[in-house]
């Protein structure tokens, strides 16, 4: 297929999948159970009379055709407009923005942590195949990789705040105003135990994908060959890790879409004030157009993580690059 | 074919379905941890006291003889809750896998057989799915339709199909081109018959590690949704009870001991058992997963007495080597080859596949895969016997003084680095960097790559140029002595012509000496200065290759030789003489080539004749060498065996 060609489609199927995830969205409280208007009230106004129903209806445009309905829904959509907020009647969008930046901060420094950590184990297993330490190794990755990431938080939060006292308890910023050099070590105090707790909950898949990788490389002739060329170890090791480095990256971005699901119940461990957190306020307090936007924008996180995996692609594999 | 797997195992058939010892433990593990599991399930009404949905008593009781949990913050019981909580977690794991392979599986067929539209439409589907965050998913689907334990599972089972569905759409589509496959699609079976009886069958092994692997996502899913507050409120899941937990603040106080930690271990148990469980189950449906560990052998110790000095005039000279394999068939790959290679001279070295011609190559270069080892010889190189001056300056000869042109040119060379890199990491072993840079492009010009191309990565390249390169790499630190294993297998006879004249001019213009190794006799005939014929890891005939071709002593070489016919020459197989190469694991106590030889006498069963005379003369291993009446004796089958076998 052609470069050119090649890209189109790509950028085809990306359109199809936000297009999917912004259908879901706008069908999903006209599929539930009873009518839309049932998630625009807050839980708290109790139940409401047949003329505030038909108001609301109307308020929504919840009584316009459904495609009226649909194109008002991404109109919206593309200006910004999330909703507004059942619970406290703020916009939407807002309350995202202020959330967004922890949840990357603390999503892509798991990502990046659990790529390196596990990358290394994954290595480390490869080169020692079928000794002590591979297996050690593996066992190890597969107990951490059952425990739930939640209760691992749980216990985090157990042995070493609690406990032991060397981190706060909850939240992300320290109650009184701090500046500068302070601020950025109290941040960091308080990101530790949920960054290691997303970080462990992402480590097992990259390890399986590294150490396999890595022990299909060193079948290769090409490692044959450096050895035989008269490289020394260090040398024959990067040849083969440079090219197990490619499935690695690949597994890193897909990966992505897991543990931004992962830190919804990890925030809420901690009380971490990203868009987890707020997604389980949204479930108690009942605040549906909350919920839907944190879905519509953690799947746009999840899909932009993709588009930069088949970006990143091309430049670690000249094989697949446009010549 | 991998440079080294032809000598690591000489006869490898079909591996068996048979699991690996970590994988048969780590299974039993896990289905001992599941068993736990079932078991609290099962026997939940029984075990517990209380029922596990109904206040008993106050709430935030420590555990006692009547509430062996203690209870949580509205007073139920938590023992009762922890046992009733396995019946929820195996029923919506194995509920929601179940459902997700099922519809997985339909997709897959559908997908693999229909094609076209549907297969387009449903895998975007599958990308959708796979693409969005499975928990949020769920989360969401959760919140606005329902939070049932039906409901749940269903809504599991709905983001959990993507992944199964992908894999077993491709695995159909590998399987519809099997012959049976094909063949009952040729007589007419119905598209559904096929897919249901041949397919699916083929499948099974994937079909059951999705399965485990779907039920061990469903369970975390399940519980991190119950954490979220969103489980059944009707059914006290281990997710409801953390969340219970969670929002009491029970790890702030003596309560996580009873309260947290028993439902987060039962479900770590749940998925470790099915985890364990999962990883044999995968062995078992890829056996090519099975990674035993490789035999290592035991610490070789170098020999204590000197060495005979190196003889004058020699480049290389092998005494009596011997190179074993490990492991359950013990294999003698080289079983005592002595061969010289003399200044000057181009040594061709002959064979069929698995005589052990590679082997002898690798040993040379101090490169015998882990699993064998060298148990007997000298290899004189450069005044030195290499195999006394250890590891770390073996590594140091490589690539320096002896260098290697390998198989299979087409995978030597590395992916994703260009060919001027690989020629320069090599020349860089002994010029400074500025220096090795200039010096790779001008040994890549020298075997004719066009210096507009050093910048392309080998995929850009054809097999011809790809061995080119590999000659220039070889070339890199001016060694004295190039080994080439087979350096024009696989070129089509243009290429075969170019790279042996290349190879030939090189010789000569930097004074180097070269050992080609091939199974083509013919082609040795022609470039080598001496042969030598390895037959079952012995050198049985050496000599100048003009009296080889002329008159060959071994029968062994006389039927190689016959087995090339010239142009006018009856047709035949090419290249193979009749009868199987023996068993390298169980050679015969005689001459290795007597179940093979059409002369064979009695004494050949059970004597083994040896090479002798000195080098640069002909010797032949053979009872019949140098008897005139061999060639009365022989029998040819190919009929060609008077005419010139040259």
């Amino acid at each position: 297929m052609r470069p050119g060609r090649r890209r189109l489609r790509a950028i085809g199927q990306y359109v199809v999948v936000v297009a999917g995830a912004v259908v879901l969205n706008f069908a999903l409280p006209r599929l539930a159970p009873g009518s839309p208007v049932d998630y625009l009230v807050p839980p708290q106004a109790g139940t409401i009379s047949a003329e505030e129903r038909v108001e609301l209806l109307e308020r929504y445009g919840l009584d316009e055709p459904l495609p009226q309905q649909f194109l008002t829904y991404v109109g919206g959509l593309v200006q910004g407009d999330l909703g507004v907020s059942v619970r406290d009647g703020r916009p939407v969008a807002d309350v995202i923005t202020e959330r967004i930046g922890w949840s990357l901060l603390l999503v892509g420094g798991a990502v990046a942590a659990s790529a390196a950590l596990g990358t290394a184990l994954g290595f480390v297993a490869a080169w020692r195949r079928g000794r002590a330490g591979d297996v050690a190794a593996l066992i190890a990755v597969l107990v951490v990789d059952a425990l739930p990431a939640f209760f691992v938080g749980l216990l985090l939060l157990l042995v070493f705040s609690v406990r032991l006292d060397l981190f706060p308890l909850y939240g992300a910023l320290p109650a009184v105003g701090v500046g500068g050099l302070q601020l950025v070590v109290e941040v960091g105090r308080r990101l530790v135990l949920p960054l290691a707790t997303l970080t462990l909950t992402g480590l097992a898949s990259i390890f399986v994908v590294a150490r396999s990788a890595l022990l299909s490389e060193l079948d290769e002739d090409y490692v044959f060959m450096a050895r035989a060329k008269g490289l020394d170890e260090r040398a024959v090791r990067g040849h083969a890790q440079r090219n197990a480095l490619i499935p690695i990256s690949t597994a890193t971005f897909l990966g992505f879409s897991t543990l931004v699901g992962a830190a919804t119940v990890v925030e809420t461990v901690f009380s971490y004030p990203g868009l987890g957190t707020l997604a389980f306020q949204s479930v108690l307090s009942r605040d549906y157009p909350m919920l839907q936007a944190v879905f519509l924008v953690l799947a746009l996180v999840a899909i932009a993580a993709n588009l930069v995996n088949d970006l990143i692609y091309p430049r670690l594999d000249p094989r697949v690059r446009a010549s | 074919m991998s440079l080294a797997a032809e000598v690591v195992e000489p006869r490898s058939g079909e591996r068996a379905r048979r699991l690996s010892g970590t994988a048969r433990a780590l299974g039993i593990a896990g289905v001992a941890l599941l068993g736990v599991v079932v078991l609290a399930a099962l026997g939940a009404s029984v075990l517990a006291q209380h029922p596990p949905e109904r206040i008993v008593a106050a709430p935030f009781l420590r555990p006692s003889g009547q509430h062996w949990l203690g209870t949580d913050d509205i007073g139920r019981d938590l023992f009762a809750q922890l046992v009733h909580g396995a019946r929820v977690s195996l029923s919506v794991g194995l509920g929601a896998a179940v459902l997700a392979l099922g519809a997985g599986t339909a997709v897959a067929l559908v997908a693999g057989y229909r094609g076209g539209w549907w297969d387009m439409v449903l895998m975007r589907l599958v990308d959708l799915t796979l693409t969005l965050p499975l928990l949020v998913l769920v989360l969401v689907l959760t919140a606005f339709l329902g939070r049932g334990l039906a409901v749940s599972t269903v809504l599991i089972a709905s983001v959990l199909w993507a992944r199964p569905a992908r894999l077993l759409r491709s695995q159909v589509l590998k399987v519809r081109r099997f012959g049976h496959v094909v063949a009952a699609e040729a007589m007419g079976a119905s598209a559904l018959r096929v897919s249901l009886t041949h397919v699916l069958a083929r499948l099974v092994p994937l079909l059951s590690s999705q399965l485990v692997r779907a039920a061990t996502v469903a369970v975390v899913v399940q519980a991190g949704i119950a954490f979220l507050g969103l489980g059944d409120p009707d059914r006290v899941s281990w997710g409801t009870m953390l969340f219970f937990a969670n929002a009491s603040n029970a790890v702030l106080t003596e309560a996580w001991k009873w309260w947290v930690l028993p439902p987060g271990l039962a479900l770590a148990a749940l998925v470790l058992g099915l985890a364990l469980a999962g990883y044999a189950v995968e062995e078992w449906a890829e056996p090519r997963l099975a990674r035993n560990a490789p035999h290592r052998s035991r610490r070789r110790r170098r020999p204590v007495e000197e060495p005979r000095p190196q003889a004058a005039g020699t480049a290389l000279e092998i005494r009596s080597l011997r190179v074993r394999f490990g492991g359950t068939r013990p294999v003698e790959a080289v079983g005592g080859v002595d061969l010289t290679v003399r200044r000057g001279r181009i040594l061709g070295l002959a064979g069929e596949s698995g005589s052990g011609k590679s082997t002898l190559a690798l040993a040379v270069m101090g490169l015998v895969p882990e699993a064998g080892r060298i148990t007997e010889g000298e290899i004189m190189f450069g005044g030195r016997d290499l195999r006394r001056i250890g590891r770390a300056n073996q590594a140091r000869v490589r690539g320096r003084e002896l260098a290697l042109v390998p198989q299979s040119a087409m995978n030597a060379l590395n992916p994703v680095r260009t060919v001027l890199a690989q020629v320069e990491e090599a020349a860089r072993l002994t010029c400074p960097p500025a220096e090795a840079r200039r010096r790779a492009g001008d040994l890549l010009e020298r075997v004719g790559i066009d210096p507009r191309r050093h910048e392309a990565f080998p995929h850009h390249f054809s097999g011809g140029m790809r061995q080119r390169v590999l000659i220039a790499m070889a070339l890199a630190n001016e060694p004295r002595l190039i080994i080439a294993d087979e350096p024009v297998t696989g070129l089509d006879v243009v290429n075969q012509v170019v790279v042996m004249e290349l190879l030939e001019s090189l010789v000569g213009e930097l004074d180097l000496d070269l050992v080609v190794i091939s199974h083509e006799l013919p082609l040795l005939a022609r470039w080598a200065d001496d042969l030598a014929i390895m037959y079952a890891g012995r050198v049985v005939e050496r000599g100048p290759v003009e009296r080889l071709v002329r008159e060959p002593q071994h029968p062994y070489t006389r039927l190689l030789f016959s087995s090339f016919p010239d142009l006018e020459g009856p047709r035949g197989q090419v290249g193979t003489v009749p009868g199987e190469p023996p068993d390298p694991a169980r050679l015969p106590a005689g001459c290795a080539f007597e179940p093979r030889c059409p002369c064979a006498l009695p004494r050949c069963a059970t004597e083994r004749p040896e090479l002798d005379g000195a080098e640069g003369t002909c010797s032949a291993a053979c009872w019949l060498a140098g008897d005139v009446s061999v060639r009365t004796l022989f029998v040819d089958p190919a009929g060609v065996a008077d005419g010139d076998p040259g």
